[in-house]
């Protein structure tokens, strides 16, 4: 029987995020939550994969225990079950301590035959956590997959990765792990009766007693601030008179000849 | 358990839609109440501040528990025009001591936590749902549609807001014209608490709430408003929207010089402004109410047009509160006689009528025409500036008699003696 | 000291990273270390900067590039560099993220810039987070100090006559049981857009495919080439992907950048904002596009295109 594994982050929806431009400041006050636009696709491939070749399908979170609503979410979305590991210091954690912490609960908890990860999260985008996991876990890794097979026949997985060069068609037996890309499906949207179901499933509640120490962060954050773009930002209307003085603008610039 | 039947589908997760399901769930009934936001609130906005009597009897002491924002202590409505203004104020220490009389607060966080309140209560609520039709049985509603999902119920409560869908597809209302409904917009605005109590003269959770009326809409029908948060200040403008149309001033151009007049820009120095929103706000009153409820169907809230505006109170959150809490009485008595037809729940309307919401509406039934008069937004802040600014002046001419000063007033403002006493009679007789 | 190491999988960045590194080899009196294919590349990367060059072993046919993550870590456990720096190409970001686990050591990714801390031996090394609404300073509190670089962070390192270097081989790793069935290569356009001087930019605000053709008389009269945000790649095929522009797309240093119909999202603005003058046609007056030019033109672009051809013709004549 096939096991699949997803893993999906709750982070910052960035188009609330507000920047104090003189201060440089980011306020993610206000901020609301939602699942990383690129673990939708994520938790899609899964449940494509589990329509097609059956098995189970749980979808795994690190988290603050303020990000409960993403289990509702996620498994509205599909999965049979949730996990989800979390404790009141997991909101800022690196891609070390992620990892580290998947890889505790995967090895004592979860039995799995594919793990599927995101391109990188929404919100700090290190696109580590993948790699780092299959590494910790002793499993081969698979990156930038646009199209996923699995071959029942063979026990393994054929994968199409999307690179700089070309594309790399690869196989691989399992159990291993595999980084998708967005463009590897469209993420259908939960009907109704999926998000009623989503209340019912099991969700596993993963916290420190049973992890023991949170591991150290390997980078440490000096600082963050807003990306500034310092533009002359000059308007005109789209008439005659307003095109005629920015292209003049831009001559004038030398940018144009 | 998808394919059994609830007793009542609510559509819409505010305050008439939470309290609905919240009732009903607590009478034991299976309930489903859907949103399409992605939460509760998400797509609710107000000025705003909701008046407690009405949650205050639901939920006892709910402000120990409920995110809200500050207990009003200081009403005011001031008159703008030019560089004057002229208020009336009132203040009253007992509106912030228990039980309150009013609070501000944001509606995302409230209208999640009241929906909260519905689900532990037993309701089911699913959200970033949008149901796109109603169910019919033999002419009867008998259930919804969403997407591809169909979803039975014996009731279906509509409480989905201003421009309620399924109130026109059930046949019971039609589309407000631009005349019954009202545009607002506002801004919430960033400042420290302790600036927040300076300004307006606050001490620890009190609140303050002002109305305009005047230059702020620019002589169209309709006021300004500013509620004290309890670090942020809303602030905003609701303007008859069939006025707005034939105007050529754009709303956030408006709340902009709001904001930036002599009489708000000191009151709001140094804020930033953090959230802009608008809505759409029922004006019409009992005229516009569509008909409540029909065959396997009940409207409540803003979908059913249960507004009060009062120019200097205006009513929707215990409106919408008190018709949820019919609402879901109504099924109660629709499940015991088993009666869920046009006649079985018509104890609905009678719920009204006997509680404060039909029977305010109708008090107030003049009110939406008297509140078209022009001249309360063209002239009277103009006199009404003028008259104060005149009794206060001292500049050494020869003096005159109050009366006097008051009819020189007004034939600068243009105002008839026989007009203003006309309009007095009216609004005496309607407010 | 031991040693600061660039790695790449292709030639242009391990120059670029040469040049990066040299400065921290330096900084931190150590000695700059790269990994070629073969010796006539490392003799390359000896002139243009290297002290020590690795050679990568030839790696069967159906092996993929990665399958050399093993050795790397072997050697750098062997020589304890103190500094990895990585071209973030697919592959690099790959390799960078298991190095890094395999080592229990720190990565940034996509490090744009860096400080060097001379006296507390390690490096401030800034990012993008919230697709590029902000920079994050972070230090790898480990040793090795690992960092992915996007393309063209850096200018290439220019050979010298007459340095020296040594090379070492490295040995052969184990078979990965990731293998190889059939590799692909892209179809290359003639034209890389990362090279363009001028670049006129598609956004959702062209009605339909079609309209491309009105975009096409506006890049010609600018001297540009076309390229697009993310959406009209991926959402609606219009243009192929090697020009849309984006956080996750190419991004661009031209002088000109002209936006029409581009709405101006953060995650598009992070492949255009080193561009010289940017300049965006869009109707919608708030659109964030605006905050984020030079010089906007609040306006239908279908209109505004066609007179914005007639001045350019007209004062390009003068």
């Amino acid at each position: 029987m096939l096991r699949i594994v997803t893993c999906f982050k709750w982070v910052i929806d960035d188009a609330d995020i507000r920047v104090d431009a003189e201060s440089r400041k980011l306020n993610l006050a206000r901020a609301g939550y939602k699942i990383s636009s690129y673990d939708r696709n994520v938790i899609e491939e899964g449940v494509r994969i589990q329509e097609q070749h059956g098995g189970t399908l749980a979808a795994v979170t690190v988290a603050p225990p303020t990000a409960k609503p993403c289990l509702k979410d996620a498994l509205s979305r599909g999965p049979d079950a949730a996990w989800f590991i979390n404790d009141p210091s997991f909101a800022d954690l690196d891609a070390h301590q992620t990892s580290e912490i998947l890889a505790q609960t995967v090895r004592s908890q979860i039995e799995f035959d594919l793990i599927i990860c995101g391109e990188g999260s929404g919100d700090l985008y290190s696109q580590q956590v993948g790699p780092a996991l299959a590494e910790k876990l002793g499993i081969p890794c698979i990156t930038w997959v646009n199209k996923l097979t699995f071959d029942e026949e063979q026990k393994q997985i054929i994968a199409h990765r999307k690179l700089e060069e070309g594309m790399e068609i690869v196989s691989c037996p399992l159990p291993a792990l595999v980084v998708v890309l967005p463009d590897i499906n469209s993420p259908r949207i939960p009907t109704l009766k999926q998000v009623l179901g989503a209340a019912k499933k099991p969700v596993h509640d993963v916290n420190m007693k049973t992890l023991g120490k949170v591991p150290e962060a390997h980078l440490r954050t000096d600082k963050i601030l807003a990306a500034v773009m310092d533009r002359r930002r000059i308007r005109v209307a789209g008439d005659a008179e307003g095109i005629r003085s920015v292209v003049n603008s831009l001559i004038r610039e030398g940018v144009i000849s | 358990m998808a394919d059994d039947k609830f007793t009542a589908i609510i559509v819409g997760a505010g305050p008439a839609g939470s309290t609905a399901a919240m009732t009903l769930a607590r009478e034991g009934c299976d309930v489903l109440l859907i949103e399409k936001g992605p939460t509760p609130g998400a797509k609710n906005m107000f000025g705003g501040r909701m008046y407690c009597h009405v949650l205050n009897r639901l939920i006892p002491e709910f402000w120990e528990q409920a995110p809200v924002e500050r207990a009003v202590v200081s009403e005011n409505i001031t008159f703008l025009n030019e560089g004057r203004s002229a208020s009336l104020s009132c203040r009253n220490e007992d509106w912030a001591k228990p039980p309150f009389h009013s609070f501000t607060l944001l509606r995302a966080e409230f209208d999640a936590w009241l929906a909260e309140k519905a689900e532990e209560a037993g309701a089911m609520l699913a959200c970033n749902i949008c149901v796109d039709d109603l169910l019919y049985d033999n002419g009867k509603v008998a259930g919804i549609r969403a997407g591809e999902d169909e979803m039975f119920a014996d009731v279906v409560i509509a409480a989905d807001g201003a421009n309620s869908i399924l109130a026109q597809k059930a046949g019971l209302a039609e589309l407000f014209s631009a005349s019954q409904v009202a545009t607002g917009a506002k801004m919430v605005v960033e400042l420290p608490p302790d600036t927040i109590d300076q300004r307006f003269q606050l001490s620890g959770n009190q609140g303050a709430a002002m109305l305009f009326v005047g230059d702020c809409t620019n002589g169209m029908q309709g006021g300004g408003f500013l509620y004290t948060n309890k670090s942020t200040v809303s602030l905003g403008l609701v303007i008859n929207t069939a006025c707005l149309q034939r105007s050529d001033r754009k709303m956030p151009d408006l709340v902009e010089d709001f904001r930036n007049g002599p009489h708000i820009a000191p009151l709001l120095e140094g804020g930033e402004v953090v959230e802009y929103s608008a809505h759409l706000v029922p004006e019409a009153g009992i005229r516009m109410t569509p008909q409540l409820f029909g065959d396997g169907i009940l409207i409540a809230g803003d979908a059913a047009g249960l507004v009060l505006n009062l120019g200097f109170i205006v009513r929707g959150m215990d409106f919408a509160a008190a018709s949820g809490e019919a609402a879901a009485m109504a099924v109660l008595e629709a499940k015991r006689s088993g009666d869920f037809s046009r006649s079985g729940l018509s104890i609905y309307r009678k719920l009204l009528e006997e509680s404060f919401v039909l029977r305010d509406l109708e008090f107030y039934s003049k009110v939406p025409q008297f509140m078209e008069n022009r001249r309360l937004y063209e002239k009277y802040p103009g006199l009404v500036t003028l008259v104060m600014s005149d009794l206060f002046t001292v500049d050494g001419r020869q003096p005159q008699r109050v009366l006097k000063k008051g009819l020189a007033a007004m034939k600068k403002s243009g105002v008839s003696l026989g007009g203003l006493a006309a309009d007095c009679w009216k609004g005496a007789f309607s407010l | 000291m031991a040693g600061i190491w660039v790695f790449a999988d292709n030639r242009n960045q391990v120059l670029e990273l040469l040049s990066a590194g040299r400065s921290i080899a330096d900084g931190l009196i150590s000695h700059l270390a790269a990994f070629a294919a073969d010796r006539q590349q490392a003799g390359e990367y000896i002139d243009c900067g290297a002290d020590k060059v690795f050679l990568l072993p030839e790696l069967p046919q159906d092996q993929p590039f990665e399958s050399l993550v093993p050795v790397l870590a072997d050697a750098a456990r062997d020589e304890n560099p103190d500094v990895i720096l990585i071209g973030a190409s697919s592959r690099g970001k790959e390799i960078g993220a298991r190095l890094a686990a395999a080592l229990n050591s720190g990565l940034c990714s996509g490090c744009i810039g860096f400080e060097l801390d001379s006296a507390a031996k390690t490096l401030k090394m800034d990012r993008l987070i919230f697709g590029g609404a902000g920079v994050q300073t972070v230090v790898c509190t480990q040793s090795p100090q690992i960092a992915t670089v996007p393309p063209k962070t850096f200018e290439p390192a220019l050979p010298e006559q007459g340095r020296k270097g040594d090379i070492h081989e490295l040995k052969a790793p184990p078979p990965s049981p990731v293998r190889v069935l059939d590799r692909v290569p892209r179809q290359r356009d003639s034209v890389d857009i990362t090279e363009a001087k001028i670049v006129v930019c598609v956004g959702r605000g062209l009605e339909k495919k079609e309209d491309l053709d009105l975009v096409r008389s506006l890049a010609e009269a600018l001297g540009a080439e076309i390229g697009c945000s993310r959406p009209v790649a991926e959402e609606l095929q219009w243009l192929p992907e090697e020009v849309y522009l984006g956080i996750s797309g190419k991004k661009v240093k031209p002088s000109l950048y002209v936006g029409v119909g581009v709405s101006g999202q953060v995650q598009h603005i992070t492949g255009i904002r080193d561009s010289k003058v940017i300049m965006a046609i869009n109707r919608d007056e708030n659109a964030p596009i605006f905050d984020a030019a030079d010089y906007g033109i609040v306006g239908d672009l279908y209109q505004v295109i066609p007179r914005l051809i007639e001045e350019l013709k007209e004062a390009l004549r003068a």
